[in-house]
């Protein structure tokens, strides 16, 4: 389906609303021969033109032709235009005001309302970095302090303390190739506000991508699979979706205490396919889920105790990928234990995709 | 021993990397020659001949691509593209120009090692025996037998169309070399058009169908999201 363009759709409501408008008057006034509501009507028209226009310039319009239209049709003598009538005039004053005050304050809303998401952006950007300062310095310190000690002492080091600090070294050096493929997933979508760009991508394909990455990094982890028989083609960036999923998984594997089970279920709905990424762990705590996409929850206890928070990062770049391919994506704990992660992606072109 | 060693070119910028590199490869027994720009690249081929080159696409001077334009102009000589994670048109664009493979960054000794005696293997074979009009492909337990147009799997037989035997096939014929989309549309189809990489993804569908593939698990054939397709080299 193709936008039509704002203009016409603008159009299109004002004249819409001033003819059934002007229906209702003509039917009050013929067969019920009732003409004390006709201004009210059209007071009435004017002011909903200007609250779903854009602009001013609608409102005012309309507010112009419900006036000659009340003087014409529905003022005596009807169906003729007369001038001279003092009471028209107010009435079209009042309507004038009326459709200019509706609109500033509508066009302040919508305004208001562009400020607020881009400060919500800002802010995001903002915890993000700090949340990548921090967590990088953990990494490179060991990494630094490794080397260094290798470089330096190696002599007085047997061979197991020595393996130990390589496996470290590799174990950090990991961590941080995932990060830094988190980051380029965020700058693939934000730079220079370029819309992702999305090409048809077969579901099953993209899920071998996935597991046999999950299985490089996991080799012991099993994940029970399940998903349609048919062929499946989404349209997506894989290369993202793929990021989204393996985070999904990989935050289970890191903090789903216990888990025992790890599941991967697609399937279609209506023009949905949605991704379920289960486990039977721990769970998640009550008090972080509201928080959960929305920006970097864990850094303040990251310090205390030391541990590894990269949830907060991997799952807000989750929320900020889905989103930028209008999907959905939610979490919830289970009854039976452990925790779900669901996201949704359109199976087919959507209308925003061919503006 | 120092004569029988094969040679292979390194071009890569960063000297870290570099060093790496060539300490994971000399320690297997290869000649490591390197450079760290395109214009000492070109003459350290022209003089060298090396038998397989190890290419990073980020250079200094020249783009990497003028490199792999300016050898397959008169060389079959295998290309192993180094490249970054995120940029899958590079790497597309490389796999067109006639780069046999490439290796994602950051990568292990192992696959790395595993990667240049795969393209090393494949060219000898290549060159000594030529591509026969008939003939057999074996891979495990797969056998493509290309006078009958048969596939076989331990034995027995994969009933293929006509088209999903050509695309598996031209895989073989290529293995162990990353087929792109238009690659493989052009030597399927001819001519592309707007619905070709749909067909194409729709009949590997089948395909993976038919040789009983399961997600997750390595198979005869590899998937690059949004590249192409690659008919492993031998068990990997």
């Amino acid at each position: 389906m193709k936008k039509v363009p704002r203009y016409i759709k603008d159009i299109f409501i004002t004249l819409g609303i001033l003819i059934l408008s002007f229906l209702i008057s003509l039917l009050f006034q013929q067969a019920f021969a009732v003409r004390e509501h006709i201004v009210a009507i059209f007071v009435f028209a004017v002011f909903l033109i200007s609250l779903l226009t854009d602009g001013y310039f609608y409102g005012i319009a309309a507010a112009f032709i419900a006036t000659l239209a009340v003087n014409y049709a529905f003022t005596f003598p009807y169906f003729s235009l007369n001038f001279t009538i003092p009471v028209n005039f107010i009435s079209a004053i009042i309507m004038v005001t009326l459709a200019v005050l509706t609109s500033t304050l509508t066009t302040k809303v919508k305004r208001n309302e562009a400020m607020k998401t881009e400060t919500e952006k800002e802010r995001m950007r903002a915890n993000l970095l700090r949340a990548v300062s921090h967590d990088l310095r953990t990494p490179l310190t060991t990494i630094y302090g490794s080397a260094a000690t290798l470089l330096e002492n190696r002599k007085n080091l047997n061979e197991e303390q020595q393996t130990k600090i390589l496996v470290g070294i590799k174990e950090d050096s990991e961590w941080l190739v995932r990060m830094v493929e988190n980051l380029l997933s965020i700058t693939r979508i934000d730079s220079g506000k370029v819309k992702i760009s999305k090409t048809p991508t077969v579901l099953e394909e993209l899920i071998d991508s996935v597991i046999l990455k999950f299985n490089k990094r996991y080799p012991d982890r099993e994940i029970s699979l399940d998903i349609p028989e048919e062929i499946v083609v989404i349209p997506m960036d894989a290369i993202l979706i793929e990021q989204v999923i393996i985070n999904l998984l990989e935050n289970a594997v890191q903090h789903a205490a216990g888990m025992t089970e790890l599941s991967l279920k697609v399937f279609t709905l209506g023009k949905q396919a949605i991704f379920e990424i289960k486990d039977n762990g721990s769970g998640i705590l009550p008090e972080r889920l509201p928080h959960l996409f929305t920006g970097y929850f864990a850094s303040a206890d990251a310090v205390a105790d030391g541990a590894r928070h990269n949830t907060g990062i991997g799952l807000s770049v989750c929320a900020t990928i889905i989103k930028a391919h209008d999907g959905e994506i939610s979490a919830e704990n289970l009854k039976s234990g452990g925790a779900v992660f669901r996201f949704a992606l359109w199976t087919e072109e959507t209308d925003h995709d061919q503006q | 021993m120092t004569n029988n060693k094969y040679k292979i070119l390194l071009v890569e910028d960063e000297a870290n990397i570099r060093a790496l590199v060539t300490t994971i490869l000399e320690s297997a027994g290869y000649q490591v020659i390197a450079a760290a720009t395109c214009a000492a690249s070109m003459t350290l081929y022209a003089s060298h001949r090396p038998d397989l080159i190890l290419l990073d696409l980020g250079l200094p001077d020249k783009d990497g691509l003028y490199l792999l334009k300016k050898v397959r102009e008169d060389s079959l000589t295998p290309i192993l593209v180094l490249s970054a994670r995120s940029n899958e048109r590079d790497k597309v664009e490389a796999l067109d120009l006639g780069a046999n493979d490439y290796i994602t960054k950051p990568f292990g000794s192992a696959e790395l090692l595993a990667r240049v005696r795969t393209a090393l293997r494949l060219h000898r074979y290549s060159s000594r025996e030529g591509r026969l009009p008939g003939g057999k492909f074996q891979l495990g337990e797969l056998v493509i037998d290309y006078d009958a147009r048969q596939v076989l799997i331990a034995g027995k037989e994969i009933k293929l169309t006509q088209t999903e035997y050509n695309i598996v096939a031209f895989l073989s014929e290529h293995r162990g070399k990353m087929m792109t989309y238009s690659a493989i549309i052009k030597a399927i189809w001819g001519a592309s058009d707007e619905g070709s990489i749909k067909k194409l993804q729709v009949n590997m569908a089948n395909i993976r169908k038919k040789f009983g593939a399961v997600p997750g698990k390595t198979w005869y054939i590899q998937n690059e999201l949004g590249v192409g397709y690659r008919m492993n080299g031998d068990r990997e």
